[in-house]
């Protein structure tokens, strides 16, 4: 248990700070918790910004990124602790129009739009009409209390430790971090001298051969990258003069292998497996992935080639609600009752 | 790497999960129990698009898309439901649906009623002065 | 195919068991009140193969045959096996020629009773017990049967069920039975431990003398246990006066000539055994003395013909136990033989005259419409004159009148045999002197208190009870047939077989030198003038006190009532042995079941219920999780969920 929490701290700390905040913000017949509510959820968002998603270059893409994601969340926290529904149906449309947002910087346009219109148009009106339908008289008991707000922050912060934390392990490349500085370099460098200062002399390594302790370093820390190649790296230094565009070129070929794999993860589908190719190219194929640059017209395909049949049930499935909807609610005749 | 990863994004989600996860234990207005129902899909529908784009392919956003008609028509029903349950009992408590405890359990109330209502306050009235004059008809047309 | 007995003789038992079978399930619906048949072809049969078998035993035949084999386990193997000898050809005649008459008879007595093909499948069933009896050729067989009749006497006690104290008197006649039983289990177990295992009659019987002396005591006194119960002697003998609530013909059958002479012959069968036990003998000797003359004492005072002659049953049972009692050893000669001779001679003749008495008692209580009091009635010689003479041969024979009766002759061999035994040189002679004083004065009481009976019923004025109805007619011939030949049974058979020394001579030939040649040489029998003067003229003289009392003077009896209090209360009152009973022994045992009764109750049934509980409690711990609220379930949910991931975490 302690060395979860030791290992895992940057987890467990912001997420108990903001879920101890929504504690104190959902509701509770005495009210003067809010603004401390208020005050420690902030600070486990700006804790959570700074821990977890720590990263060095400021680009377009990080403050769209933040902005969105920080409205998104505290959206939600907004929706929780609001006593009147007219007031936690805004803010969840609050948190559906940042998460369109999001899914704009994930280059799925259509998506953004679908979900616009669906659901901040249709189902958060239609949850509006539903409470202007079933308004109940003032400030009912039921808005002012939450049942069991000690359990269910307990549930939900376990919850969010255990799928950051696997995040967390999966993912995190700080331990690489000063590594992928130096093979960032590497991979920029243009000169034989700049090679030399930043690779060093070559040494003994414990297996008994010289060899560049960066090789050793990334034969340890990647044992997934081809070690031969690797191992080329001594050679490429022996020569003189030295070839400095191989060696970039080979440290440019870890970069993207660790690119590759801390971003996609190391459980991948096997290679023989038969993957469709109509939504893209598929997975379990070498080679650099993108996105179709007509993201409706590849949506499209992918929906009436790969997904037909679900296309077809989900058309279904909504006639069958639509009908079922209007055969629930209809209102009866008095006399029939 | 870019500074924006795939795991910020499904942290992301992460969070948009656990906090619709809580909202839908601890709040006993139906409503709102659905709304966060819903922002737990929305958390679900980040994971799948951030997924698509960084492994460069389509089927992730298909899939968001069923679950946004999926998410329509669970809405339209438990919409419907919400209503008739609001007409039987005139309330959108959930803690009023009890009936399938154990035969000899008693249900569980809100011990501490609310506090009541301020009191309208009784504003003082000034004796009027004169006589109430006439309304004109037409006046009582643009109402 | 006759010429073997060993092809009939399982017959014998099966024909009335057959015939029980039978009437118990076509007499009621189909027979009706035809369901005597199958019971008397039976009985009729049966005792035509048992005159077969007596022919078979007196031309020699020895052998016996075991026909199936019943259990085998371990060390004890118990077969059917039925063999017959003198002593079992005389019973078994007459088992089943009293039997067949007494069937008969109950075809009148009990026409109009409604459960009447139960009557006689019980009858019937009892038959198949006391030949089975008889026959059986090992202990555990023996013992099987003595219950079987010990169940049939139940059943037929209790025929009137409806009634509160029938119900009760079959329940007591069980109970007190079952006291003896338990003696003579244990002492057939001690029996099977000495014997090598064995419970074969041959085996045991035949190796009587080595058996260890301590031992040997003990079984005796075991098996002797068992016959108290059956037999009704002291201080088991309170359930038969109770059993005459049973009707009349089963008092006779069951009560007076078969079921209480079993007891009899399971001593006689183990004489053996008890002829070299002189303790034992002695022992025997003294209950069956005392229990003879407390039973006449007891007689003298009842105004219940029935009880009268159950009293006198009992008296009788105690003369043959004093007989039996009296084989001991007499300066090199051993008396059993003639013990035992005449102890199964006064049962032969017992039969025949107890159940013609009980049988015209029965005959009265036809003609009273059930009222036998004999305080209500009166003078009935002129009422019921055949019923008369018929009761005038049977008590007769029972108070000993001389020569003529049957009765005579058995008693005084019985009073001999004391005699012979009290005589000097032999062992405990003075007990058996004490025992034959004993005797003669029952003697004397026995011929005072039946003829006392015979007086108050037949002779004074005629009163008739209101319960008989308008005119009292006498029995119809179905019921006096069988008692007429009962009658000249009565009268005749003692002369003809008693002073002859047929009876004497067939046991001892055919069955006494074969199954105890130890107790030889047997000691001559000869006849003692003296003694058999004596006890006529006491036999006299009692008739002619009961005559003086109740004929010539009958206010004197009364008047001897009230100058005796004490005597005639204790008398009266059966010397209060219910009633000490009730106290000392009921009333305990019954305190002591209802303190069972409240452990089962409380602390049995209270533990099991405390465990029954146990489920319950633990489904009220679990019950709170289920309190309808949707909420909570998902937390459940959630928190298990949640619990789930961190242990998959933490590994």
């Amino acid at each position: 248990m302690l060395d979860f929490l030791s290992e895992y701290w940057s987890v467990v700390f912001p997420s108990a700070v903001g879920i101890a905040g929504i504690y104190l913000l959902l509701p509770r017949l005495e009210k003067r918790y809010r603004i401390l509510g208020a005050i420690i959820g902030a600070a486990g968002l700006l804790l959570a910004g700074l821990l977890l998603i720590g990263s060095e270059a400021i680009l377009a893409e990080t403050i769209l990124f933040y902005s969105f994601s920080g409205l998104a969340i505290l959206g939600g926290g907004l929706m929780l602790s609001q006593h009147n529904p007219v007031h936690a149906a805004l803010s969840f449309a609050l948190v559906v129009l940042s998460t369109c947002g999001l899914f704009l910087l994930l280059a799925a346009p259509f998506l953004m739009a679908a979900t616009i219109i669906v659901y901040a148009g249709a189902i958060v009106v239609t949850f509006l009409f539903v409470i202007m339908l079933a308004q109940q008289a003032g400030m009912t008991s039921a808005d002012q209390r939450s049942r069991e707000p000690f359990l269910a922050c307990l549930a939900g912060f376990v919850l969010l430790i255990a799928l950051l934390s696997v995040l967390q392990k999966t993912y995190s490349s700080t331990a690489l971090d000063a590594l992928m500085a130096k093979v960032d370099a590497i991979a920029r460098a243009k000169t034989e001298v700049d090679l030399v200062r930043i690779l060093g002399r070559p040494a003994q390594n414990p297996a008994g051969n010289r060899s560049l302790p960066l090789v050793d370093e990334v034969k340890k820390v990647l044992p997934s990258f081809d070690q031969d190649k690797v191992e080329n790296a001594n050679g490429y230094w022996n020569e003189r003069p030295m070839n400095v565009a191989k060696m970039a070129a080979l440290f440019q070929d870890i970069q993207k292998h660790v690119e590759h794999e801390f971003q996609l993860g190391s459980l991948q589908p096997p290679a023989n497996l038969p993957l469709s190719p109509f939504s893209g190219p598929p997975p379990n194929k070498e080679g650099p992935h993108q996105l179709p640059a007509h993201n409706v017209a590849g949506l499209g395909r992918s929906l009436f080639t790969d997904y037909l049949l679900a296309v077809e049930l989900a058309g279904t499935l909504l006639l069958v609600a639509s009908i079922g909807a209007i055969a629930i609610a209809a209102r009866q005749r008095e006399g029939l009752r | 790497m870019s500074p924006v990863s795939l795991h910020n994004f499904l942290a992301v989600g992460a969070i948009l999960f656990a906090l619709g996860a809580v909202g839908f234990l601890a709040r006993r207005n139906l409503i709102i129990m659905f709304l966060s129902a819903e922002m737990m899909l929305q958390g679900v529908a980040l994971n799948l698009v951030a997924f698509a784009r960084y492994r460069g392919n389509l089927q992730g956003q298909a899939f968001t898309l069923f679950i946004l008609t999926v998410a329509a028509c669970e809405a339209a029903i438990a919409l419907a439901l919400i209503l008739m349950l609001f007409r039987r009992r005139k309330s959108l408590d959930v803690s009023l649906w009890q009936d399938l405890r154990e035969p000899e359990l008693e249900p569980i109330v809100d011990e501490e009623p609310l506090p009541a209502p301020p009191e309208p306050v009784e504003l003082p009235r000034l004796t009027p002065a004169g006589p109430e004059p006439e309304h004109p008809r037409e006046e009582a047309s643009h109402v | 195919m006759f010429d073997d007995p060993r092809n009939y003789l399982w017959l014998i038992p099966v024909l009335p068991l057959l015939a029980s079978v039978v009437t118990a399930l076509a007499g009621p619906r189909w027979l009706k009140q035809q369901s005597h048949w199958p019971c008397i072809i039976a009985a009729v049969c049966s005792c035509f193969l048992s005159f077969l078998v007596l022919r078979a035993v007196n031309s020699g035949f020895e052998d016996f045959k075991r026909y199936y084999m019943w259990f085998e386990a371990g060390n004890v193997s118990v077969g059917f096996t039925l063999g017959a000898d003198g002593l079992t050809a005389v019973m078994l005649v007459t088992v089943t020629f009293v039997g067949s008459l007494i069937a008969i008879y109950s075809i009148g007595y009990m026409h109009h009773d409604p459960g009447y093909a139960r009557y006689f499948a019980e009858i019937s069933l009892f038959l198949f017990s006391m030949t089975g009896l008889v026959l059986a050729e090992n202990f555990i067989l023996l013992y099987a049967f003595w219950e079987g009749v010990g169940l049939c006497s139940y059943l037929l006690i209790g025929y009137y069920y409806a009634r509160p104290s029938a119900a009760a008197a079959a329940r007591k006649a069980f109970l007190v039975t079952r006291l003896g039983d338990i003696g003579l289990f244990i002492g057939i177990l001690l029996l099977w431990s000495v014997s090598d295992h064995s419970l074969d009659f041959s085996r045991i019987l035949n190796n009587a003398t080595e058996i260890d002396p301590g031992m040997r005591i003990a079984i005796c006194l075991l098996l002797f246990s068992g016959a108290v119960g059956k037999s009704a002697q002291f201080p088991l003998h309170v359930w038969l006066p109770d059993a005459m609530e049973g009707p009349s013909p089963v008092s006779a059958l069951i009560h007076a000539a078969t079921m209480v002479t079993a007891g009899v012959y399971l001593v006689a069968r183990c004489t053996p055994l008890f002829g070299v036990t002189p303790e034992a003998q002695l022992v025997v000797a003294t209950i069956g003395g005392f229990t003879a003359f407390l039973a006449s004492l007891i007689a003298l005072t009842q105004s219940d013909l029935k009880r009268v002659l159950a009293y006198s049953t009992i008296s009788q049972l105690g003369y043959m136990f004093l007989a039996l009692g009296s084989g001991t050893r007499n300066e090199g000669h051993f008396l059993a033989g003639l013990a035992v001779t005449a102890a199964i001679f006064h049962l032969f003749t017992h039969a025949f005259f107890k159940a013609l008495l009980f049988l015209s008692a029965g005959s009265v209580m036809h003609a009273m419409g059930n009222v036998i009091d004999m305080r209500r009635f009166g003078g009935l010689r002129h009422v019921l004159k055949k019923t008369h003479w018929l009761f005038l041969c049977g008590a007769g024979a029972l108070s000993g009148f001389p020569v003529i009766f049957s009765g005579f002759w058995s008693k005084d061999e019985i009073l001999a045999d004391v005699l012979e035994a009290g005589s000097p040189g032999s062992v405990g002679s003075f007990a058996y002197l004490f025992l034959f004083c004993l005797g003669m004065l029952t003697a004397g009481l026995t011929a005072f208190y039946t003829f006392r009976a015979y007086f108050l019923t037949f002779w004074g004025e005629v009163r008739i009870p209101h319960e008989a109805g308008e005119h009292p007619h006498e029995s119809p011939p179905v019921m006096l047939v069988p008692m007429a030949i009962l009658a000249v049974g009565a009268v005749a058979l003692g002369l003809i077989l008693g002073p002859t020394g047929v009876f004497n001579d067939f046991l001892q030939e055919h069955w006494m030198v074969s199954a105890f040649p130890h107790l030889l040489p047997f000691k001559e029998h000869h006849h003692n003038l003296l003694l058999m003067v004596a006890s006529g003229v006491l036999a006299l003289v009692g008739i002619g006190l009961a005559w003086w009392m109740y004929v010539r003077k009958p206010a004197s009896a009364s008047e001897l009532a009230q100058a005796l209090p004490g005597i005639y209360g204790l008398s009266r009152n059966k010397f209060y042995l219910d009633e000490i009973y009730n106290a000392f022994i009921v009333k305990p045992l019954a305190g002591f079941a209802q303190v069972l009764r409240v452990i089962d109750l409380y602390v049995v049934d209270g533990i099991v219920d405390l465990i029954a509980q146990v489920p319950r409690w633990l489904g009220m711990l679990a019950r709170p999780v289920q309190n309808g609220l949707v909420q909570f379930y998902a937390l459940l949910m959630m928190l298990g969920l949640a619990g789930f991931l961190l242990s998959v975490l933490m590994r």
